[in-house]
């Protein structure tokens, strides 16, 4: 050892190894730990749906068959202005959404700020029928959407929706229910009801990187509780 | 000369301007949706419930049906241009003990589209048997074009959904001393109604199609890559700082 030691030592080296593999690893475990997926509904409400090869549905999901419903009060009902989830900590403003040329039905721009929105071609959340509200799980640039934690809420849970004359309608979960965009249960989600209902839509299931695009979307259907004056 | 530049101008733009407003009138502006919760006819038990998604003369039809008979043929038209109304068990004015598409005919009228599964959807199918459900249960799904007067019975409240094929004496198929009053050759349970439904403007004023694509993606695959990137970095940096004493341990040792 008479070299001048102008270049790092040995120890140098070690040390230096050692604590690149420190940094290395941590950054690993946060990165593992950072990841996140949405949640899904219940094993036991998901495998009630989860049957793609039946294509026909039993009937007796069919709501309301035989039975006359009344008409919708739609002008009695004022427009939603945001919508909030206690039981996940959510509260949005609703935008007005529309079809596409397609004719399916328009979901919200993504942008940082993610909002909901409520579906306009249909009743207004409290007024009798099925009221509509969609609303993101992620988005590529800006991450978690505002319904992100949709597959989490249960049967119970309360939904409110805050409306123009400053009356807030209250709901109440019925049941969360997973289907594949494929088969998706038109006539359970958009047809007459009896009373005022709410959906909530949102994506689920597995991504398909290829198409960019959810196999599933997850709905929660809601019955209308109560509602409290301006 | 700027003033005789802008009269041809002025004309151009007139011009195209009902092409603009056409092509932003086809975003299904007119579409609207209507839907017939079935009852049943002659006994048959038949529930379920029909959707129709009309965007000009373009529709979509959606059948979700449960209680007929399995593995027989059911033809399903659109009924037009009567009462807009199903018959009862009682309009048996013959009485045969069926209702028949004749004794339905005055309540819910002609037919005016055939729901076929392939092909041809006029009346001229409505008896196309091999072409219609066969199934105890129906789940029924089809987009085609339907004819001028078909359109102006929905909007009028006049178009009825009516299934038919009932199995009304319980053999398991359709047979019986009764002949139907369409086709004598065939019995009258291969062609009474089974079910009928008006219908009806629906609560949702234009049902969507499909579902919806209210994801694009970013939690499903990797969100921490700047993490993971640094992570990687530094490892290939510990190894490559571990080479670099490994060769200096060997190079002093020799």
């Amino acid at each position: 050892m008479t070299e001048p030691s102008r270049r790092p030592s040995l120890r140098t080296w070690i040390v230096l190894a050692l604590a690149l593999l420190v940094v290395g690893a941590t950054a690993i475990v946060i990165g593992v730990t950072g990841q996140q997926s949405a949640p899904q509904p219940t094993a036991g409400t998901r495998s009630a749906t989860a049957v793609p090869s039946r294509p026909a549905a039993p009937t007796d999901s069919i709501p309301n068959s035989g039975v006359e419903a009344p008409d919708a009060p739609a002008a009695d009902v004022a427009e939603p202005v945001s919508v909030t989830l206690p039981s996940i900590g959510v509260t949005s403003d609703l935008m007005r959404l529309g079809l596409n040329d397609d004719g399916t039905v328009q979901v919200p721009p993504l942008e940082e700020r993610d909002r909901a929105g409520w579906y306009e071609r249909g009743p207004a959340p409290g007024a009798v029928g099925p009221a509509i509200l969609l609303g993101h799980v992620d988005s590529a640039a800006y991450g978690p959407g505002i319904f992100f934690d949709l597959g989490a809420v249960q049967a119970g849970d309360t939904i409110e929706v805050s409306r123009a004359d400053g009356s807030v309608a209250e709901f109440v979960v019925d049941r969360v229910e997973v289907h594949p965009k494929a088969e998706f249960p038109t006539i359970d989600v958009y047809g007459n009801t009896d009373d005022a209902q709410l959906r909530l839509i949102t994506c689920g299931g597995d991504f398909d990187s290829a198409v960019r695009s959810y196999e599933d979307n997850v709905i929660v259907f809601a019955t209308l509780a109560g509602t409290r004056p301006a | 000369m700027r003033k005789a530049f802008a009269l041809p101008t002025v004309a151009l733009a007139a011009a195209a301007f009902p092409l603009l407003a056409m092509s932003s009138a086809s975003a299904h502006e007119g579409a609207s949706s209507y839907q017939a919760d079935l009852g049943a006819l002659n006994q048959s038990g038949v529930t379920g419930t029909g959707m129709v998604t009309m965007d000009g003369n373009q529709v979509t039809v959606m059948i979700e049906a449960s209680g007929l008979l399995e593995g027989s043929p059911h033809a399903q038209h659109f009924h037009i241009g009567a009462q807009g109304t199903c018959p009862t068990d009682a309009d048996d004015t013959n009485a045969d003990g069926f209702v028949s598409v004749t004794e339905g005919a005055p309540f819910y009228g002609a037919i005016g589209s055939s729901l076929t599964t392939s092909g041809d959807t006029s009346p001229d199918s409505g008896l196309a048997i091999d072409r219609f459900p066969t199934t105890g249960t129906i789940s029924y799904e089809r987009t085609f074009e339907v004819t001028d007067d078909v359109h102006a019975s929905f909007e009028a409240g006049t178009a009825v959904l009516v299934l038919h094929g009932v199995d009304k004496d319980g053999s398991g198929a359709y047979d019986g001393t009764v002949m139907s009053d369409l086709d004598p050759s065939l019995p009258m349970e291969a062609t009474a109604p089974a079910a009928c439904g008006t219908l009806a403007a629906a609560q949702m004023g234009t049902a969507p199609s499909g579902g919806a694509e209210t994801g694009a993606g970013s939690t499903a695959g990797v969100e921490q890559s700047t993490a993971f990137g640094a992570g990687a970095v530094a490892l290939v940096g510990a190894a490559a700082a571990g080479a670099v004493a490994y060769r200096r341990r060997s190079a002093d040792q020799a």
